[in-house]
């Protein structure tokens, strides 16, 4: 209690938002491992109320004043947290006897604690640089909802009713969208504090809509993420600007708004969301660096028809093994290599969304098959007074024969044709098809646009 | 300051809970000298009584308010001064009940009384106080709102509470609600022991001011008695309501007619109007037949909802249930009912999670053409997400990612191709986004090819019956001035004037899958 106490005070007597946050974390420091266990044996349920009560308004000695409303918040915010931490090491203690921890439970405490921290800022006038307490709090009560869900559907609950309407989802992350509800509500208290910007909790909202974000897109319903969006631009007008916030911040939120565009098919947004976040990243979250180029990758595929290279992918074996074989084929204009490389990946491509983006570009690797095709047709004879020019008109079986390459059947040539038409379609091939001569009549000049030929 | 107070839920600590506790932590002098109360009623005069152990601070009784003077004096009866008096009597606050709240119900109260002229009328000592009322109104709230919290999240007695809650709903009377335990037992799970600490102070501030309240607020207070034994569980409800009960179970239906007319349900339903499976199972044969011979669909879509709502509140979910939505899923297709399709298909979704035999495959299948359909990329990926192996292998969904995949690549001949070879009804789907794809198709064509193809080309590369039907659709699509006669066929003029013009017609009715 008293090293608490110390903590405490020395944080809210600096006015240090984020040391007083810690004090709210529920996971002892690898330098202290005994910290929680300690906090929790210094008082017991019947006297833990008085014990923070005592300490935090009635103790003379303590060089704290609290304002008697917002320390009565105060007391209850650590009573339920006490009680949080009670059932955690009971959690903890429960898996160290191989028995079933209750982390249903500790979701259940720990989400008092969130109530009374809420209340805390609507009735009690907690002041905004606190806000770090709620990303703490808001942090481990995602957290302990998806290990209580964990622990739930591993018990096999299967007992849909068949109500009103049936759902599917509901029973397998019952405690995750829970925790979800909560956090929209720390969110709504963060956007519709009406204080002035110096004294605003919205210096707290980006952290929260992080946290929301990252349990939007656990729970699979990521067009929740669009509310939050929309009702972010409705209050734009009050907000301070998003690089005001702390970098980390606008990183991971950077990250989330480029990936929800990525989602939508709006390419050209992500691409700028993502880079930014990929600037501002701090240089050593490796982690970090690698999710954003999971989905800046596949999108500079289509928006800027380029590849990564070796070096960039040199710090991530897991982007390697991702990218590394599709890369290949893609520039070596190895259609049936293409297609393997991404039946082999399938998987994992459409666990991480990016299949449907990547498929696409097996337009890029035909593009650079018909280049070759076209190089390899060599140049038309010399014309006294003029350059060499390659020879611009090719047969169409040329095209069938390279298309066929390295697959098993022989492609029609019908539907070769509607390729090349949709290479000119979008402007990857310049020229066009004479269709009764069975000919493809290619520009002399720029006919593969930004390839250089 | 005052307002403040309802924040400030402080319960006891357990173990600790006398009332004593938690006058300690009242704010010490109480926010008694508000004045709005006196400007709202004008009170001129000093109350008679002033309870000995309270005494008002000054100016909330005594100095008159310029409003009040202006208005036509009101002699205020002093068994109504009493009642303000005893409504802000230490006694009678509480602390969960923000001043300012009991200071509008007053208001309210008075001004009410005073323009419908019963000031003398009222019996003012056995008035409820404002705080009383405000607090049945939220154990009312709380009630209300518990009950359909126990409907929306199912305990599988929807119904039944809904029935109960409008039951609630109507009476005013707080004495009968022993015959329903069910909300109150919602309420104890979900607050856990929170709700008990905070009533539990309120009970004892009841029991202390018991001379002074009234015969209304007694009754108030024995029901409060009655709940706090039902907490304790010392206290066995015997009365049981006659309408269904959640340990019933749902209900078995008896009703033995074939057919009935679909009606939305606003109450529990009558067992007597609800078909037991059996009879359901003759009625979707009838349909059946009917269907084939040509009935009506709004009919027959009426007749299905109908009996879906029988198995519904009957809560059968078996093959025969699935069987029942996919045949309605299939005729809403066949009728491009896109909306009952999708109620459908939500709700087998869910009957094949659970195990549930059926044609599961085919369905997947509509669901990917869907999803192409409403060019929702999003829940494709999911849904993508959630097919396994073997299951991609299948025919139908295979044709159906094919599809997929041959417009994602803008693969317009394979497309077509795919189009005229579609399992089941999936033709049907596929025909309401047809339009589009050969509109892209076209726009394709007459940009790559020059100076012309045959028409015969664009009939069989656009999956048409015949030359007939790819004019007509060219025709439709203002382009008659393309198509030219020559010696050896019908030949359709490409460029890019040509592709401009099915651009606007593609763009004018949305955008085709696949193409950035």
């Amino acid at each position: 209690m008293d090293s608490f106490f110390k903590v405490f005070s020395a944080a809210y007597g600096g006015g240090d938002g984020y040391a007083l946050a810690d004090t709210l974390s529920p996971i002892a420091p690898a330098s202290q491992p005994d910290k929680l266990r300690r906090f929790v044996h210094s008082t017991n349920y019947a006297s833990v109320q008085n014990d923070f009560k005592y300490r935090l308004l009635y103790d003379k000695a303590s060089p704290l004043r609290l304002n008697v409303e917002e320390g009565k918040a105060w007391v209850e915010v650590y009573v339920s947290f006490w009680k949080a931490c009670v059932e955690i090491l009971q959690a903890e203690a429960a898996i160290n006897d191989n028995q079933k921890p209750s982390w249903e439970k500790v979701y259940r405490a720990w989400k008092e604690v969130s109530d009374h921290l809420n209340r805390g800022y609507t009735a009690a006038g907690f002041e905004n640089w606190t806000v770090p307490c709620l990303y703490v709090v808001g942090k481990y009560l995602r957290m302990f909802a998806i290990k209580a869900d964990e622990v739930a559907s591993s018990l096999e609950q299967t007992t849909i009713d068949f109500n009103e309407d049936l759902s599917l989802d509901d029973e397998q992350h019952a405690n995750l969208e829970d925790a979800a509800r909560q956090l929209n509500k720390v969110f709504q208290l963060c956007l519709s504090d009406r204080a002035s910007l110096e004294e605003s909790r919205k210096w707290g909202i980006y952290s929260i809509i992080n946290l929301l974000f990252k349990t939007y897109f656990k729970l699979g319903k990521i067009t929740l993420s669009k509310n939050i969006l929309n009702a972010l631009r409705a209050y734009r007008g009050d907000m301070p600007e998003l690089d005001a916030f702390p970098l980390s911040h606008q990183v991971t939120f950077k990250y989330y708004v480029g990936v929800i565009s990525f989602l939508d098919e709006k390419y050209e947004e992500c691409e700028t969301c993502l880079t930014e976040a990929w600037y501002m990243c701090h240089k050593d979250s490796l982690r970090n660096k690698e999710l954003i180029l999971t989905y800046l990758i596949p999108c500079h595929l289509l928006t800027t028809h380029t590849l990564p290279s070796q070096a960039l992918l040199e710090p991530y074996p897991y982007l390697q093994t991702l990218f590394s074989p599709l890369v290949r084929c893609i520039k070596q204009g190895d259609l049936s290599g293409f297609d393997a490389a991404l039946a082999a990946g399938e998987d994992e491509f459409v666990r991480r969304r990016i299949y449907l983006t990547l498929e696409r570009g097996r337009d890029i690797a035909l593009r650079n098959l018909l280049r070759k095709v076209f190089i390899a047709g060599g140049f038309e004879p010399a014309k006294t007074g003029e350059g060499s020019v390659r020879r611009s008109r090719i047969r169409l079986v040329e095209f069938a024969a390279a298309v066929s390459l390295g697959s098993k059947e022989t492609m029609e040539t019908d539907e070769v044709e509607c390729l090349l038409a949709n290479m000119i379609y979008k402007n990857l091939m310049k020229g066009y098809i004479a269709r009764e001569a069975g000919m493809v009549v290619l520009n002399k000049k720029g006919a593969f646009p930004g390839t250089g030929i | 300051m005052a307002s403040s107070w309802g924040g400030q839920n402080i319960p006891p600590a357990p173990g600790t809970g006398a009332p004593g506790t938690t006058q300690y932590f009242q704010p010490a002098p109480p926010a008694y000298h508000s004045v709005q109360v006196r400007q709202s009623f004008g009170i001129t005069q000093q109350p008679p009584f002033i309870p000995a152990q309270f005494v008002p601070p000054p100016p909330a009784v005594s100095i008159p308010q310029p409003v009040t003077a202006q208005r036509p004096k009101t002699e205020w009866p002093a068994s109504v001064r009493r009642y303000v008096q005893r409504c802000f009597d230490p006694k009678n606050l509480d602390n969960d009940i923000p001043r300012a709240e009991i200071e509008a119900k007053l208001k309210k109260a008075i001004t009410s009384a005073s323009e419908k002229e019963q000031l003398h009328s009222i019996d003012w000592d056995s008035l409820p106080l404002p705080q009383e009322k405000i607090r049945s109104d939220r154990v009312q709230a709380t009630w209300h709102q518990q009950s359909v919290d126990l409907r929306l999240g199912g305990n599988g007695n929807g119904n039944t509470t809904l029935s109960q809650a409008a039951k609630k709903r109507k009476s005013k009377e707080m004495g009968d609600h022993e015959e329903s335990n069910p909300p109150w037992r919602a309420a104890n799970n979900q607050n856990g022991i929170e709700s008990r600490i905070t009533y539990q102070p309120l009970d004892k501030r009841q029991q202390q001011s018991k001379e002074d309240t009234t015969k209304a607020s007694s009754k108030f207070q024995k029901n409060l008695e009655k709940r706090q034994k039902r907490f304790d569980g010392g206290y066995k409800s015997t009365y049981r309501s006659p309408s269904p009960d959640a340990a019933a179970g749902p209900v078995v239906g008896t009703c033995p007619t074939l057919f009935k007319q679909y009606f939305r349900l606003t109450s529990a339903p009558n067992p007597a109007n609800v078909r037991p499976e059996h009879i359901l199972t003759q009625t979707l044969e009838l349909l059946k037949n009917k269907w084939r011979k040509g009935a009506n669909y709004a009919y027959i879509c009426d007749q299905f909802k109908s009996m879906r709502q029988d198995l519904t509140v009957q809560r059968i979910t078996n093959d025969f249930t699935v069987a029942v939505y996919e045949t309605h899923a299939r005729i809403a297709l066949v009728n491009g009912d896109l909306g009952e399709y999708n109620q459908c298909q939500t709700q087998l979704r869910v009957l094949y999670a659970k195990g549930l035999d059926g044609k599961s495959l085919e369905f997947k299948a509509y669901r990917i053409l869907y999803f192409i359909l409403t060019s929702n990329r999003t829940s494709l990926n999911d849904l993508l997400a959630d097919l396994t192996i073997a299951e991609k292998k299948e025919a139908p969904i295979r044709h159906a990612l094919d599809v997929r995949s041959s417009l994602a690549l803008g693969n317009y001949h394979k497309f077509f191709r795919l189009y005229l070879n579609t399992p089941h009804l999936g033709a049907y789907l596929m025909d309401m986004f047809v339009i589009r794809e050969r509109l892209a198709a076209l726009c394709n064509i007459c940009k790559a090819y020059k100076p012309s193809v045959k028409l015969r080309f664009v009939t069989e590369e656009l999956g048409f019956e015949s030359d007939a039907d790819a004019a007509q659709f060219i025709c439709d699509h203002n382009g008659q001035h393309l198509i030219e006669e020559r010696d050896d066929g019908v030949h359709f003029v490409t460029g890019i004037p040509a592709a401009q013009l099915f651009e606007a017609s593609k763009n004018a009715i949305g955008k085709p899958n696949g193409q950035p």
